[in-house]
């Protein structure tokens, strides 16, 4: 691969995390680099979306440091992770059910629409405006993601395939530097796969957006990823390149055992 | 092919993006003014305005305020007529006690204070969701109504807080005519509908949405929870409070705290139920079915009763109305929950095929 990778822009140190008596992430430690792809794998139950939950600010964590660009992080809420351009999807699709697929996709524009309340009731100064250049983007991440043909449809009548790519959408429409995605392609066929590897794979090339990507898909992951963490019970097992992880004896065993 | 929208092409986004996109839609809702504003008042009685389209529209305006909240925003309340006693006690008020207050200005005044009260009694709802959030919301509605006996203050020390509202004096003409007070009302009702519109299909709606279906995804989109809950019931009890604000200055002429109770509240409830959750054509269909039902009971269950020979008293015409207002929103509730503008929709799909089956 000719890309660029970059400094490390997200440590994790010594992360801990407890829900009552269970342990979801023990004393857990990595980085991301910059524009790399980070996939994070483990058999169910691991700590894989938690680890996610903790980047973004949607869990916090009892023990554990986190640097972003260098800078330790203090307790944050979800919200705040959109400001510091971290978009993610999620393991159940998380979508706006009532909404069209365009309108999904505009609200990852959110944060960068800066007209308030009293302009959208009137239509008036910045609100038309920018409601139509915030389309245009839109329009493009629809180009992008090949979805031009379903944008007025109501999300829940999409099949899941496409919810999931509508999903991407609302992530990508933010332009994020960083895109944390759950298991992208759980529950997809093997076109459907296909053609979500090439648009994560595009998105890191064209864009450069790093991506931390959690997938149970083996030879995918293996395929595209940069570096692998593997987890086990919330505990780090391995840690490096595919080819690296793929003969560690700790993974081998720890997914053998869970029977993969 | 009377209803469709093939041939209109969209060549910008912002032709996209206008208020009714389809050109029919934009004729029905021109011709529909021109009727309100022009046709209504040549040929209609003063019984219906003042018994009928007068109400109408304010109940229109309340049910597009709870619509805002609870079909868009995704919070239940159960205390709209509170908000809109807020306004009405709000709007004597301003007029009362500040010299020469111009009386729209004092209608945004009422509408203002439902807001901040509304703000105030949506501060649960950052903490606790659905059921319970509407049990709080029911704690609104029995203590303003409870503030506005207890405090004579409120009522200018009327007895048992009744108040009889001011002149309505517009730009130095007095309102009289119940023809005059329709064309404010629906002046002010076309102007809020109109705005609502805006916001729900702008990012201030589209936050709202977001925040109702999925809070989580919402927030890590970057949508922050509290100030769009907040937003809601501002904005949604500005609308019930200038509709409370409406309803005593150009409906009743004079209100009394318990006027505005837990059953009108439902009532407004019921509306967007039967209307159609998260649509402000559903507030406009859902008012008229709630109002104009009752009146065509009135007028045809003595009909048929008296077509089979059976004894009818007032009395049982208004448990039928209560048994068949039970069973539609029973029938809303289970078959479709987004009421009838959700049928409306269905019919103008089947239209845009018409006259082909698919
Ligand atoms: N909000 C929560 N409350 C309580 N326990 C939780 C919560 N979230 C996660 N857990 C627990 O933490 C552990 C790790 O869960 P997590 O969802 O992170 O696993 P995962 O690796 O993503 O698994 P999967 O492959 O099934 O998605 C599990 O035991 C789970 O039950
Ligand atoms: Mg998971």
């Amino acid at each position: 691969m000719s890309k660029k990778i970059g400094d490390v822009i997200l440590d994790l140190q010594n992360i801990s995390l407890r829900f009552g008596g269970v342990k979801a992430l023990t004393d857990i430690s990595f980085d991301v680099r910059e524009h790399e792809i980070r996939s994070i794998i483990g058999p169910n139950g691991a700590g894989k979306s938690s680890m996610l939950n903790v980047i973004n600010g949607v869990y916090h964590p009892q023990d554990g440091k986190i640097f972003w660009h260098g800078q330790e992080r203090r307790k944050m809420e979800p919200h705040m992770a959109a400001q510091q351009n971290i978009a993610r999807t999620f393991q159940n699709i998380a979508l706006f059910k009532g909404m069209s697929v365009l309108d999904n996709i505009m609200t990852g524009r959110i944060t960068k629409m800066k007209s308030n309340f009293i302009e959208h009731a009137l239509w008036f100064g910045r609100a038309k405006n920018e409601e139509l250049e915030h389309r245009r983007k839109v329009e493009e991440v629809i180009d992008f993601l090949e979805i031009q043909h379903i944008r007025k449809t109501p999300v829940g009548r999409l099949p899941y395939g496409l919810q999931k790519r509508v999903e991407l959408g609302r992530a990508l429409a933010a332009e994020p530097s960083m895109l944390l995605l759950d298991e992208p392609m759980a529950g997809m066929n093997v076109e459907e796969k296909q053609d979500m590897c090439r648009f994560i794979l595009d998105v890191n090339d064209q864009f450069g957006t790093t991506i931390v990507l959690i997938e149970h898909d083996m030879g995918v992951v293996m395929d595209i990823s940069d570096r692998v963490v593997v987890l086990d019970y919330g505990k780090k097992i391995g840690d490096g390149l595919p080819d690296d992880v793929k003969n560690n004896e700790d993974v081998i065993r720890a997914y053998l055992g869970a029977g993969h | 092919m009377l209803y469709r929208e093939a041939g209109q092409f969209k060549t910008t986004y912002a032709a996209d993006q206008q208020l009714f996109p389809i050109r029919q839609d934009r004729i029905g809702v021109i011709t529909l003014l021109l009727i309100a504003f022009i046709g209504v008042p040549l040929f209609a009685s003063e019984y219906w305005f003042s018994a009928i389209l007068i109400p109408f529209l304010i109940f229109f305006l309340a049910a597009l305020g709870l619509n805002i909240l609870t079909g868009y925003a995704g919070q239940l309340s159960l205390g709209s007529a509170a908000f809109m006693a807020v306004g009405a006690y709000a709007a004597y008020n301003f007029q009362l006690r500040i010299e020469g207050i111009p009386i729209l200005i004092s209608f945004l005044c009422g509408g203002l204070t439902a807001a901040a009260v509304g703000i105030l009694f949506g501060l649960p709802s950052l903490r606790i969701k659905g059921f319970y959030l509407a049990v709080a919301t029911l704690a609104a509605q029995f203590f303003i109504v409870w503030c506005l006996t207890k405090f004579p203050w409120l009522s200018n020390n009327s007895s048992s807080g009744v108040i009889s509202t001011q002149q309505l004096i517009i730009f130095g003409h007095e309102l009289k005519t119940p023809t005059e007070k329709y064309l404010l009302v629906l002046s002010i009702v076309v102007v809020l509908a109109l705005a609502a519109k805006n916001l729900v299909r702008s990012s201030t709606g589209r936050a709202w949405m977001a925040v109702r279906d999925m809070d989580v995804a919402a927030s890590v989109i970057g949508i922050r929870l509290m100030p769009t809950k907040l937003l809601a019931f501002a904005i949604s009890s500005f609308y019930c409070g200038v509709a409370g604000a409406l309803y005593a200055f150009c409906y009743l002429g004079s209100v009394e705290p318990d006027g505005f109770s837990l059953d009108m509240s439902f009532k407004i409830l019921f509306m967007i139920i039967i209307g159609g959750v998260g649509s402000i054509m559903g507030s406009f269909l859902g008012a008229a079915f709630i109002l104009l039902l009752p009146i065509l009971l009135d007028v045809l269950l003595p009909f048929f009763a008296g077509l089979f020979g059976l004894p009818f008293s007032s009395a049982t015409v208004s448990h039928i109305q209560i048994l068949i207002f039970g069973a539609l929103i029973m029938f809303f509730l289970i078959v479709e929950p987004h009421g009838l503008a959700r049928l409306w929709q269905i019919t103008k799909e089947k239209l845009r095929l018409w006259p082909f089956p698919h």
